[in-house]
């Protein structure tokens, strides 16, 4: 039945209930009252054949009283009586039982209306005697009915107090049964009543208990706790359409705090990338300043020097002026932004240029560059650092032997820059603690720009948003090293390629 | 919805339970039975058989009167029987005129009469059931010859019978003034043959004390005017039951038990027990049931035949000190529903 129920909606479902307990209680009250009306209907009736036989005794007296008033008279109003009281004596007569039973009541009955009959026509004959003025014949008829006439209401009366005595005792057998009913209809009224009440607990209870489920979700949900059970919908009615808008708005929550959660984070990453970025170009930005203390005055002397040099027709000085020059510059004005592959080719090219002249042509230098690679865009004062550690660590002290080779290549969506020398080369140890940042520095040297490969390795993975930014091969001892750095072959490289 | 169920049973079995007198069987003949005093044990036994015989044939039978407040005489009861045009009517006798008018007017109107116990000889009648009062008389002429044999004096010489010195019986009967005075003198002839055939020697007084029975009071004080006479008789003869208890119960107030002997009439507890006690000497009773059967017989065939036995008579038993205990028991018996 509750299946059925479950599309109804609840406010008929309320109404029903309501309607059918109601309905109970009527039907039952209805019953109650039918059966009081009978029982009070038996109750007036217990008198009823006493009340008849008296209608009859009082028409048999005034049938007897009209003939002899008649017979005193012969007046037509008498006349007239006779007939009407007749009439109505033999409407009552009528009535009377003519079966022969085993109750005495109605044998008196049979014998009261065969006396009547007999009595009437005795009664007639004097009638009919008195108008034939037959005197001594109506004077016997006479007294003959009214013989009768005292039979009949000796009967009438006998009977009468007969079934008084008996309808007295139904009558109080009567009372007794409806003063019993009474309390038995106040039982069944109070059982009727407590039952519709369980009842109507019980299915409100079972309609309501849905509510209830949601608003201790609900609460839950206040009281902070988004990962609450959610209730399950049983019904299609209100109560199961808010269950279930109430589920469906819980999940979307949760799923709208995990974005906005997700949204934070990257935004988080982001800006402790920015930060993190800024902090490494001060740190280099300091580390070179510390190395340069004043670069502008540095670049006017050097460019005084090469000018001088030119005059006095010292060419190879001029240009080795000038490329120091070049290479402090770009130091001072490629601190802050993204500088093409060709650029730090170049500083790599003016560096090496540099050292040959400082250690007299020791270091052989050879590149190998993917032409199409030089506008990709990289964070500046990368190769420079990495170069200069070849050259400290690697071939420092192999005299004309050291070899420095410069690729740029791509493989993928991803531009290769490989430095390798064949230098000192390195162990797999030390190699593991440059790739994740835990090498110590030793004392800064006089003759770096003061750039570590920490710092290398930190920009090029915030560039590139990942972390194998770096590779470091080396066979071993003597065996030279390869650093190959990897950036993102973007298509705003490829834009910017094409432009 | 189980409450309502309950709720609606009980209403209908109260209903049902309350519902007015309903006649468990429905009679197809009418017939009343009248009698000059239908209280007494003797007319109630005679109904009671008249009732089970006559229920066979579905018929009823009322006792006339009983259902009445006003005490009516037979002949009332004639007219009020003849005026509610009954299927048949028994009615006990008187030998009355006036009663025999009523039986003729009743036989005209095509309701058939039986007197019953004693006749309205002269009447229309259809049939008399009685008991047959020469018999009666026999019997009671053989408790007197009883009686003087048994308190006669023996005189002895030795072991040897010398001799008797008779008993004087004075035997008073009391008549009963509403019988039919013809049965009376049957029944007297009875006494009379029985003393003259068998109890040749002696004398017996034999005197007859008419005793009123015009009202019910008058058949005590009557019986008592007996007992206030200077000779009181040694012997007394009831002829019907009220007489008998009347006037056993005046020997006991008169002290005279063991003097005056009881000849007693019907059956009823009374008498039985006055008999075992020895107050009554010995009593005859009517084989009551019968009387009734027959009455019933006698108007059934008449109905059915349009003829019936003229005459029909009921068996007589004797009772004394001797058999009086299988009469209680069977009284006792009877009483039982």
């Amino acid at each position: 039945m509750f299946r059925k129920l479950k599309g109804i909606s609840l406010s008929y479902k309320m109404s029903g209930i309501f309607i059918l307990a109601n309905l109970f209680i009527f039907v039952v009250d209805i019953a109650l009252l039918f059966g009081i009306n009978r029982m009070s209907v038996e109750m007036e009736m217990a008198y009823q054949n006493n009340r008849q036989l008296n209608a009859l005794s009082i028409a048999l007296d005034s049938l007897q009283d009209s003939t002899t008033e008649y017979l005193k008279a012969k007046s037509t109003d008498s006349l007239s009586d006779y007939y009407i009281s007749e009439q109505n004596y033999v409407d009552l007569v009528e009535e009377l039982g003519t079966q022969i039973t085993d109750i005495p009541y109605t044998r008196m009955e049979r014998n009261i209306r065969n006396m009547s009959y007999d009595y009437m026509d005795q009664v007639s004959q004097t009638i009919e005697a008195k108008r034939g003025r037959n005197v001594e014949k109506y004077r016997v008829l006479y007294e003959s009915a009214t013989k009768r006439y005292e039979y009949i209401k000796a009967y009438i009366r006998s009977l009468n107090s007969e079934q008084f005595v008996s309808n007295s005792e139904k009558y109080t057998e009567l009372a007794a049964s409806f003063r019993t009913f009474e309390t038995f209809a106040m039982g069944v009224m109070f059982f009727v009543l407590v039952g519709s009440a369980l009842v109507i607990i019980r299915i409100t209870g079972r309609l309501i208990h849905p509510l209830e489920s949601l608003a201790a979700s609900a609460d839950e949900v206040a009281n902070g706790n988004l990962e609450a059970k959610l209730p399950e919908s049983t019904s299609s009615d209100e109560v199961g359409r808010l269950t279930v808008a109430f589920s469906k708005m819980m999940v979307s929550i949760r799923e709208y705090i995990e974005r906005v959660r997700e949204s934070m984070e990257k935004e988080r990453l982001m800006q402790e990338k920015e930060l993190m970025m800024e902090t490494h170009l001060k740190d280099a930005q300091l580390k070179y300043l510390q190395a340069q203390i004043n670069p502008h005055f540095l670049f006017n002397t050097l460019n005084a020097g090469a000018q001088l040099a030119m005059m006095e027709g010292a060419d190879r000085t001029y240009e080795y002026v000038q490329t120091v020059a070049d290479f402090f510059r770009y130091n001072v004005k490629k601190q802050n932004e993204l500088v093409d592959v060709a650029d730090e080719v170049d500083i790599v090219d003016n560096y090496i240029r540099i050292l040959n002249v400082r250690f007299s042509g020791e270091i052989h230098y050879d590149r190998q560059i993917d032409e199409r690679l030089l506008k990709i865009k990289m964070p500046s004062m990368i190769l420079q650092p990495i170069v200069e550690n070849a050259v400290n660590h690697g071939i420092r002290g192999m005299g004309d032997k050291g070899h420095i080779f410069l690729k740029v290549y791509r493989d993928g969506d991803r531009v290769y820059i490989s430095v390798k020398d064949n230098g000192k080369g390195m162990k797999p140890e030390d190699i593991e603690k440059v790739v994740n940042g835990k090498w110590k520095y030793e004392e800064q040297r006089g003759d770096s720009n003061g750039i570590g490969m920490d710092n290398v390795i930190s920009r090029l993975r915030l560039l590139s948003e990942r972390e194998d930014v770096i590779d470091i091969y080396s066979e071993g001892e003597e065996m030279g090293t390869e650093v190959v750095i990897n950036i993102p072959y973007t298509q705003d490289n490829e834009k910017q390629k094409e432009d | 919805m189980a409450l309502c169920i309950v709720a609606f049973l009980y209403v209908r079995l109260y209903l049902t339970d309350n519902a007015s007198d309903v006649p468990e069987h429905i009679y197809d003949r009418y017939y009343v039975m009248i009698t000059d005093d239908y209280k007494s044990s003797f007319w109630q036994s005679v109904y009671s058989g008249a009732l089970n015989s006559a229920e066979e044939n579905n018929t009823f039978v009322e006792l006339l009167g009983s259902n009445l407040y006003n005490d009516y005489t037979p002949e009332e009861l004639m007219e009020i029987a003849i005026s509610s045009d009954v299927d048949g009517i028994m009615v006990s006798g008187d030998g009355s005129e006036e009663l025999s008018a009523l039986i003729d007017e009743a036989m005209d109107k095509g309701i058939p009469v039986v007197t019953m116990y004693s006749d309205n000889a002269d009447s229309k009648r259809c049939s008399f059931v009685g008991v047959s009062g020469y018999n009666i008389g026999k019997e009671y002429g053989r408790q007197i010859v009883n009686i003087k044999k048994e308190k006669r004096t023996v005189s002895y010489n030795g072991a040897n019978i010398e001799g008797y010195s008779e008993f004087a019986a004075n035997v008073t009967v009391l008549m009963d003034s509403k019988m039919d005075p013809y049965a009376q003198n049957v029944i007297m002839s009875g006494i009379q043959d029985i003393l003259t055939e068998e109890d040749k020697e002696s004398e017996t007084n034999i005197e007859t004390v008419l005793v009123d029975n015009s009202n019910p009071f008058s058949v005590e004080e009557s019986i008592r005017d007996v007992f206030m006479e200077d000779e009181i008789p040694n012997i007394l003869v009831c002829l019907n039951e009220l007489e008998t208890t009347c006037a056993y119960q005046a020997v006991v107030d008169y002290n005279l038990v063991g003097s005056v002997s009881i000849l007693g009439y019907y059956d009823s507890d009374k008498i039985l027990n006055a008999i075992n006690r020895n107050v009554v000497y010995s009593s005859i009773a009517v084989d009551t049931k019968e009387l009734g059967r027959f009455c019933v017989e006698a108007l059934d065939d008449y109905i059915s035949f349009g003829n019936t036995s003229q005459y029909n008579a009921a068996d007589i038993t004797l009772i004394n000190k001797g058999n009086v205990s299988e009469f209680m028991k069977k009284e006792d018996a009877a009483d039982v529903p």
